[in-house]
């Protein structure tokens, strides 16, 4: 009896499996490679963090991971079964533009998924209130995206991606358009709602701060064609706070991945 | 699609058209009489272009074109800027001129007629009258169109007002300016053939609305594809020379 | 002095306008000729009121049905036009180019086909009306941001899907704006061709009294074809004020300088 419970569990199990994905735009002379070869597991509830230089095809790689774009090589693996196209039972995705449609309302908005899929009215209901009081924006249903702030726009974005409760949510860099002083508002409120949905969460951004204070790893990207060329384990205990970032541990890190950053930008300098 | 392929095929549309417009008539699928087969449009056209009443229409036309664009530009221009520059006046006008954009300027004819009688000057007061609007609106838009950061930077240079024209203004609007002349012709033109067609003796627009009350259609037919191709020949001109210009625009 | 509010200016003006329309004529200084003293004109209105609505009558009959052409196919040719990249590439350039012919002059072959009655005038109403919709339109089309569909994807929206609830809400401000400019080049149309070539609408009473110079009777044909025009444009612009919040949201700034180079605001008559 005790090894049929095990076995149900499973708190080791991989919730993305990406095996040797390369993919190669067509193009006028044969083609450009965006990405080579990247190979990587990422475990159920851990929240993950892939970094880059611009243009090293980090956000190509998110858009194979929702299902919304084709690799020409590999494979992609979301609990066990591949991704073929958009599945948002599976895959939820946060872009950085919010892109609330604007003549929805909030909760219109967060009920767009279910509305797609002919859930009923009162069900959409429960689910969207439920979801915005999670992301902290109780009330706020009945407002339009132009009476949102930005911060609250994303909110609405993220409560969206999470109302079909999928086990993986992919972020595009939600935060950059937001002012500074909002992004760490943001990053703190998202840590908070990972930690009650244990979901896994692959988030992408440009700010090394960003990324050791939110990630439990972060994966470094190459310049084109992007490939995977660190693997850095965050090992600050969690909850993650705002001190954190003034010690030599989190200095450290993010030294790290700018180093790597940098040869990668500039292939003749030496770090 | 690239553009070899693209130019083909449009060439292949135009055949087409060309086909139909011979055929339908020739073969009997349209009344010839309503619809003249084309070719026999085209040698009507040679003909026209040899008659010396065709000369005189066409210069009597060309000269009212050029006039009333001479007196509408920089009239609606000097307006324009006044709006795009001074706030209290251009709060004052704008809704104004919004509504007396969507007015028909046609409307109008009768007035002056009645004002100026039925000849040159009349045609060429209207259609400047017509074209006037236009070319204000467009000039506060091009003005408006200079980034105010530029003019911040100058200034910050120390540049002075006439230097803050030439160098930031001109540049930034050139392109504006040539799309604003390109509008401002199509208006004009059209404006002239208005007057022309209701109550004119002179001009290509009274020749045509004549041969239309005939029934002579291959003349008819002819005048517009002549002016057609005017109009158009002028509108690519200015496109391209804009396209020149405007590299930088983002 | 203070200067005035521009709001309370431009009543000034149009007082000042009326003002000078009522005395101008009336103190002889310009002939009532040309310009009638505003009480006759608003007279001569009340006196043959019937016959002026009559005309009224026919010209907005005509405008109707030609604004369903003009305005229909126009928006739809030009989502089609504008939306499927290998049209637009193709036929939109075309269709610009075509733009800058007076399209006054096909007039006559509309009359020598279909007479001097109502057929002619919403033919060529509706096509002078076509042009700039279908332009505007697929000028338009482009400025959706493309990353609403891109969202809807994400969700699992299916291609139906995205057309029926992310396109055609996204387009509904352009379609607005289209119907706004269509509707008064309709106008514009029905009204030079009644003044041209008709035997009724408001467009033809006008060409009517000029022609025995009863100036009076004109200037009141004219009043009534400036009021349908307001009243239009009013009642468009107030529809469109409804949805102006979702207009600044979906356009994405890069591309509306773009749509206004294609399509100028107004209207060649």
């Amino acid at each position: 009896m005790a090894n049929v419970t095990r076995l149900k569990e499973r708190p080791e199990a991989t919730a993305i499996e990406v095996a040797g994905l390369s993919h190669v735009y067509s193009g006028a002379e044969g083609g450009v490679a965006a990405l080579e070869d990247i190979s990587m597991e990422v475990v159920a509830g851990r929240f993950v963090v892939i970094v880059g230089p611009s243009g090293c095809g980090k956000t190509s790689l998110l858009m194979m991971l929702a299902g919304l774009r084709h690799q020409t090589e590999g494979t992609i693996l979301c609990n066990g079964r591949p991704i073929q196209e958009p599945d948002p039972g599976r895959v939820g995705v946060v872009f950085q533009e919010a892109s609330l449609f604007p003549w929805l309302s909030a909760a219109d908005n967060v009920e767009f998924p279910l509305v797609l899929r002919g859930v009923s009215k009162d069900e959409r209901r429960s689910r969207s209130e439920a979801m915005l009081r999670l992301v902290g924006l109780e009330g706020f249903g009945a407002r339009y995206p132009h009476e949102l702030s930005g911060g609250m726009k994303q909110r609405v974005s993220i409560a969206r991606g999470l109302v079909q409760d999928p086990p993986v949510l992919l972020m595009d860099e939600p935060f950059a358009a937001l002012d500074e002083q909002t992004r760490m508002t943001m990053g703190h409120e998202l840590l908070r709602i990972w930690s009650a949905t244990r979901k896994t969460v692959v988030f992408i951004t440009h700010s090394l701060t960003e990324a050791v204070y939110l990630a439990d790893e972060v994966l470094v990207m190459s310049a084109r064609p992007g490939r995977i060329i660190d693997r850095i384990q965050v090992t600050l205990p969690r909850p993650r706070t705002y001190e954190m970032m003034a010690t030599d541990t989190f200095g450290r890190l993010r030294d790290r991945i700018w180093q790597q950053i940098r040869k990668t930008s500039q292939p003749g300098l030496e770090g | 699609m690239t553009r070899l392929q693209i130019v083909l095929t449009r060439v292949f549309l135009l055949a087409l058209v060309v086909a139909a417009w011979e055929c339908l008539p020739r073969f009997g699928f349209a009344n010839p009489r309503l619809l003249p087969p084309l070719s026999d449009v085209l040698t009507m056209l040679a003909q026209l272009l040899g008659r010396p009443q065709v000369h005189e229409a066409i210069w009597v036309t060309a000269a009212e074109v050029i006039v009333a664009f001479l007196i509408a530009v920089p009239l609606g221009a000097a307006i324009g800027v006044l709006i795009a520059e001074n706030e209290y006046v251009g709060d004052i006008f704008r809704p104004i001129l919004f509504y007396v954009f969507s007015i028909p300027k046609s409307i109008f004819l009768p007035m002056f007629i009645l004002m100026f009688g039925i000849g040159f000057g009349q045609k060429v007061a209207y259609a400047a009258f017509s074209t006037t609007f236009v070319v204000i609106m467009s000039a506060a838009a091009a003005v408006e169109s200079v980034k105010a950061d530029h003019v911040l930077v100058a200034r910050s240079y120390g540049a002075t007002r006439g230097q803050i024209f030439t160098r930031v203004y001109v540049p930034s609007m050139m392109p504006v300016l040539l799309e604003t002349l390109r509008i401002s012709m199509i208006f004009n033109f059209t404006g002239v053939m208005i007057a022309e067609m209701y109550a004119s003796r002179t001009g290509i627009g009274h020749l045509i609305a004549n041969w239309g009350e005939n029934f002579q259609m291959r003349q008819l037919f002819a005048g517009v594809i002549l002016l057609a191709v005017v109009a158009i020949a002028f509108n690519e001109t200015v496109r391209y020379l804009e396209g020149r210009c405007s590299t930088w625009r983002t | 002095m203070r200067w005035p509010a521009p709001s309370t200016a431009r009543w000034l003006i149009l007082v000042g306008l009326l003002a000078f329309w009522e005395l101008m004529p009336r103190t002889k200084i310009i002939p009532e000729l040309f310009l009638p003293a505003l009480s006759k004109t608003l007279t001569v209105l009340y006196t043959d009121r019937y016959d002026y609505i009559e005309a009224l009558g026919v010209t907005i009959y005509e405008v109707a049905i030609a604004m369903v052409f003009a305005c229909g196919l126009g928006i739809l040719v030009g989502a089609v036009v504008g939306g499927v990249a290998l049209l637009r590439n193709l036929l939109l350039p075309i269709f610009s180019s075509l733009y800058a012919v007076p399209i006054v002059i096909l007039y006559p072959i509309f009359t020598a086909w279909l007479g001097i009655g109502s057929e002619s005038k919403i033919a060529f109403a509706a096509i002078y009306g076509f042009f700039p919709v279908m332009l505007s339109t697929a000028a338009g089309i482009r400025t959706i941001d493309p990353q609403y569909v891109l969202a809807a994807r994400s969700m699992g929206a299916t291609l139906s899907q995205q057309i029926a609830r992310v396109i055609i809400p996204a387009s509904i401000p352009t379609v607005l704006t289209g119907l706004r400019l269509g509707g008064a080049l309709t106008i514009i149309g029905v009204v030079v061709a009644e003044m041209l070539t008709s035997a009724a609408g408001i467009g033809y009473l006008v060409t009517r009294y000029r022609t025995i110079l009863d100036s009076p009777r004109v200037f009141a044909a004219i009043l009534m074809i400036l009021a349908l025009s307001v009243l239009f444009d009013v009642l468009a612009r107030s529809v469109e004020k409804r949805t102006l919040v979702w207009q600044t949201a979906c356009r994405s700034p890069k591309r509306s300088r773009s749509h206004l180079q294609t399509v100028p605001a107004g209207a060649p008559a």
